[in-house]
């Protein structure tokens, strides 16, 4: 089912947590909202699911209008960050639980309950925890038996909140690489709230990059990361050098004072000798070693500038770079923004 | 006995200095056991040593008599009024405070702690002033045969007014520090509102409810202030159980006024171990 967000604002106080935003979710995706916090990313899943009603605007699900529908008939699915199981339940019960308080004409039999809550449990690996209570199990299997949990009333639309965002880098990792695989077996339209630019680069299908409440741009992870529409987008999917425009040594726009150009770190090439016009000097400042990349800080000759670049560890070995010592450094690519516009 | 013990101090002291010295902690504990000797175990046996007396004949007998047995009718009533509608009261009014936010929230939590900070013989004293024959509603009432001050209606009004911060104030933290979010997801997975506070609430609460409500009897049967001045004490009709205490007293009778005591005492006993239950299991909920 596909959702249409047309103009919604709101507002909390004097603050705006979202501002006139317009958004298409095609059926069957799986879309990343990434922002920082703060940029109206939470505001506006709650909003689509109904637990917070926004000031202004229109939600239209598979183009009907459901602004006013109650989060109880609206049929969606939605994971909470912190889990939000019924503590006193068991894993059984938590599951189940959707299916229960259906009214009685619609409620399915004790016999068909128990049948789907084990194939939901089988589905998310957990059908051998049943008769636990959540505070038996660990933070990764909560999550998962909150989305079976979300899953067993089939709803039209999951909706997820930093649904990672508790758990601990390993076990995150795994999950979502889970969640990815098990979207591709059920196809349930969803959407999930991160501020982990990698995971949404790595999960989603589409990514729709927020800030202060606007959209700053929708596409695929390529797109996204390929053709960033401004230096906000850019900035929050990897680490960037900004060079301006008078300070460039053959790259860029010289003389627009406005035009700022952009270099992700590990567009940045480090030599011994000078390649081309577009490469300048610089001196090593700094060495940090993150596991399988290494950054290291420049500093520009002339106006002393510092520049980040990222190198795979075997290029860092290769190069043998000491402190204090004078390189060459060429940016591979360049992305100009003047104001607004991308050259 | 001090020497050894202030030997083991002194080998603690030198080694590992993560505590105070042992010689200290046991002063300190010594002297809390000591006050709540004098202040509250003493003052307890007095209560059932001065009952028991005569012996257990006198003891029943100071029991049976009709005006007590009246009295204790009458407490029993009142707190089975009372305790159920500040229930009522309090997790309405928490519910509120914990899962909402609204204008006006601060002032319903300041009016909810009013019975805290105001002597209950004011609080009786109110009700007077509304109620009684000079009061605002005097005439009124009079003229349609209705009688609240100095009879039982004003002792549960007075009873009602002094107990209800009590389960409002055990709820409120409680339902804070649990959040909404176990609502929303059952809101999410479809429940209807009493479904969510049948099934997802109230489980969550139980101890603070029950907490709440054994502190709330225990005030609602043992008030004094606010119900010796509405009661008027009347022998028989309208004395509960603290006020036949102290007209007992005021007569020389005290075999029959600690007999009549020790019903109070025991009340605060069961009241003690419920609650300890219910605080142990409040503070096990709030940990997973």
């Amino acid at each position: 089912m596909s959702i249409e967000i047309e103009n919604i604002s709101k507002q909390f106080g004097d603050f705006t947590a979202l501002d006139n935003v317009s958004l298409t979710i095609p059926t069957g995706e799986l879309v990343a909202l990434l922002g920082p916090s703060g940029c109206g990313k939470t505001t506006l899943l709650r909003i689509i699911a109904g637990l917070e009603a926004a000031d202004r605007g229109r939600i239209l699900f598979n183009g009907e209008n459901t602004t006013d529908r109650h989060v109880r008939e609206r049929k969606v699915g939605f994971v909470f960050q912190h889990y939000a199981l019924f503590k006193h339940m068991t894993v059984f019960d938590n599951v189940a639980f959707g299916l229960t308080v259906r009214p009685k004409s619609s409620r399915p039999s004790k016999g068909e309950i128990r049948d789907k809550v084990m194939n939901l449990l089988k589905l998310v690996q957990l059908d051998f925890q049943s008769d636990r209570y959540p505070s038996q199990l660990s933070g990764g299997q909560r999550q998962r038996i909150a989305l079976a949990r979300a899953l067993a009333v089939e709803p039209q639309v999951l909706l997820l909140d930093e649904p990672f965002g508790a758990l601990d880098a390993q076990v995150r990792a795994e999950l979502r690489r889970w969640l990815r695989r098990l979207h591709d077996e059920i196809h349930v339209t969803s959407v999930f709230v991160t501020h982990d630019q990698e995971e949404a680069l790595e999960v989603a299908d589409r990514i729709v990059v927020m800030n202060k409440g606007r959209v700053e741009q929708a596409g695929t992870p390529d797109l996204v990361y390929d053709h960033p529409a401004n230096p906000f987008v850019l900035n929050f999917l990897g680490n960037v050098n900004l060079f301006h425009g008078r300070t460039q040594h053959g790259v860029g726009v010289q003389d627009n004072r406005n035009a700022v150009s952009y270099v992700r770190s590990h567009d940045i090439e480090i030599d011994r000798s000078q390649q081309d016009s577009t490469s300048f000097r610089a001196e090593v400042k700094h060495v940090q070693k993150l596991g399988p990349s290494v950054r290291v800080t420049l500093v520009m000759d002339g106006n002393a500038e510092l520049i980040e670049a990222e190198l795979t560890r075997d290029a860092f070995q290769n190069l043998g770079l000491q402190h204090g010592e004078k390189v060459y450094v060429r940016p591979r690519q360049v992305r100009v923004f003047v104001e607004d516009y991308q050259i | 006995m001090s020497a050894p013990i202030t030997k083991h101090a002194a080998r603690q002291h030198g080694s590992r200095r993560i505590s105070e010295p042992a010689a200290v902690r046991w002063l300190l504990t010594a002297i809390a056991l000591a006050f709540l000797a004098l202040f509250l175990a003493l003052p307890l046996a007095a209560v059932f040593s001065q009952a028991f007396e005569k012996g257990w004949e006198t003891y029943l007998a100071a029991l049976k008599e009709p005006d007590t047995l009246a009295a204790v009718k009458l407490t029993l009533l009142t707190a089975a009024v009372a305790v159920p509608l500040n229930l009522v009261f309090g997790v309405a009014a928490s519910w509120a405070i914990a899962k909402f936010s609204f204008t006006g929230k601060n002032l319903l939590i300041t009016l909810i702690d009013l019975p805290f900070s105001v002597s209950p013989v004011i609080s009786g004293l109110i009700y007077v002033l509304i109620f009684g024959r000079q009061g605002w509603l005097g005439p009124w009432l009079e003229a349609h045969d209705i009688k609240i001050v100095f009879a039982v209606p004003g002792i549960i009004l007075a009873t009602v007014f002094v107990t209800f911060p009590f389960i409002a104030r055990e709820l409120i933290p409680l339902m804070e520090s649990q959040g909404k979010d176990e609502e929303e997801a059952a809101m999410v997975l479809g429940a209807s509102g009493l479904q969510t506070f049948f099934r997802v609430t109230l489980p969550n609460i139980k101890w603070g409810i029950i907490y709440g409500v054994i502190l709330c009897n225990a005030r609602a049967m043992g008030e004094f202030g606010a119900v010796s001045v509405v009661s008027g004490h009347i022998r028989g009709m309208t004395n509960t159980v603290p006020l036949q205490v102290e007209i007992l007293y005021n007569e020389y009778n005290y075999t029959a006024a600690f007999a009549v005591a020790s019903l109070l005492a025991f009340l605060a006993l069961v009241t003690l171990v419920v609650k300890t239950i219910a605080e142990w299991q409040v503070q096990r909920q709030l940990q997973d």
